[in-house]
């Protein structure tokens, strides 16, 4: 029971962060983009900064062991980030906020949308064997994170983390770092 | 009191505010899940199993046997939540759109940008989940899986992810958007 229990409460809030942060409408994600609202950047970096300090501190408490992180491959996790942007652009949304989309009542993220992530994954999983050993051979660096690699203290790497996610949300909001919205009628 | 619970219902939260959330959420699915968050990999076990229903044999290969095996899985349950949160956070603020009018294609810039019509807006919206999801299997993950879950470990891989992901957005977004951008 506990097993179905713990997904889905995770699940739920998880919905209902990105339901609130307005990052199931097509605007808010394509605006970042056109980089004239910057909210779902401000999300993401406030989400990384939370979760990276506690989850290095839970750790360093010994209250928690990582699971096995994603891969590092140079140009596949690049490339795929490329394709991704372009669909993401043209969709105005991502797997989850599509999910979370779909939940709200939205019927092109009901229907087309996550019959586009079906058959994406059917395509995926029939033409990996083709595609996948070659782009990932190239600059494969495994499970690896980067305190590791660059042999750093992860509770600085968190900080300094922190300070530049800071930083960015300060040129954001007080420097106005953002484009404004051109008045079309 | 009443302030919070005004605020809670609110339309749109701060960014700010919604990010801690998603921050606390990262937290709790590797504190109590020892899972990282994903919403791309469920569709994978998920397009397994359908997958094998229709197409036996052709499902049957090493990625569906020993990489991403069909299934019922952690993801799974955790996008099922994912839609019910959605649900949840509408239905507070009252924005649900089940059984509303526009619900087939609800975003006002979307028509002023593409025109009127649902049919459009559904192939787009086809042809790029179908993009993302290739992708996403390219990359080893999505926004959640890798952006946030590898991002909050400090894994090069998510950002990597980022950069791409930002670079061809901007890029994908001023071509579509022309003189409007």
């Amino acid at each position: 029971m506990t097993t179905y229990v713990i997904p889905l409460t995770i699940g739920v809030l998880f919905g209902i962060a990105l339901n609130k942060a307005g990052l199931t409408r097509y605007s808010k994600i394509v605006d970042v983009f056109r980089l004239t609202d910057m909210a779902v950047l401000k999300y993401m970096m406030t989400a990384l900064v939370v979760s990276m300090l506690g989850l290095y501190v839970l750790r360093g408490l010994g209250l928690v062991t990582f699971p096995s992180v994603p891969a590092t491959y140079i140009v596949g996790n690049l490339v795929g980030g490329l394709l991704f942007g372009v669909g993401m652009s043209l969709a105005g949304y991502c797997p989850g906020t599509c999910v979370a989309g779909a939940g709200e009542g939205k019927l092109d993220y009901l229907i087309p949308g996550i019959l586009g992530f079906m058959v994406g994954a059917g395509l995926w999983g029939l033409t990996y064997e083709q595609v996948f050993p070659s782009i990932s051979k190239i600059g494969n660096y495994g499970n690896v994170v980067l305190p590791d690699l660059w042999n750093i203290s992860p509770y600085l790497a968190a900080v300094a983390f922190t300070l530049m996610a800071l930083v960015l949300f300060f040129l954001i909001d007080r420097a106005g770092l953002h484009r404004t919205e051109k008045q079309t009628r | 009191m009443n302030s919070l619970v005004r605020y809670l219902k609110k339309d749109l939260w701060s960014p700010y505010i919604a990010g801690i959330l998603m921050g606390l959420v990262g937290i709790l699915a590797v504190w109590l899940g020892n899972n990282l968050l994903g919403a791309s990999g469920a569709f994978q076990s998920l397009a397994g199993l359908v997958g094998r229903a229709i197409a036996p044999r052709a499902f049957d290969n090493l990625y569906f046997n020993y990489v991403m095996p069909p299934g019922v899985t952690w993801g799974v349950i955790l996008m099922i939540g994912i839609f019910f949160g959605g649900l949840i956070g509408a239905a507070s603020s009252g924005t649900l759109l089940w059984g509303k009018k526009n619900a087939a294609n609800s975003d006002p810039q979307w028509k002023r940008i593409f025109g009127p019509q649902a049919w459009k807006r559904w192939l787009l919206a086809f042809a790029g989940g179908i993009l993302l999801q290739y992708a996403a299997g390219i990359a080893g993950g999505c926004t959640s899986g890798l952006a946030i879950s590898g991002g909050m470990l400090l894994v090069p891989a998510a950002f990597l992810f980022i950069g791409g992901m930002f670079a061809s957005g901007i890029l994908t977004a001023r071509l579509v958007y022309g003189k409007r951008y």
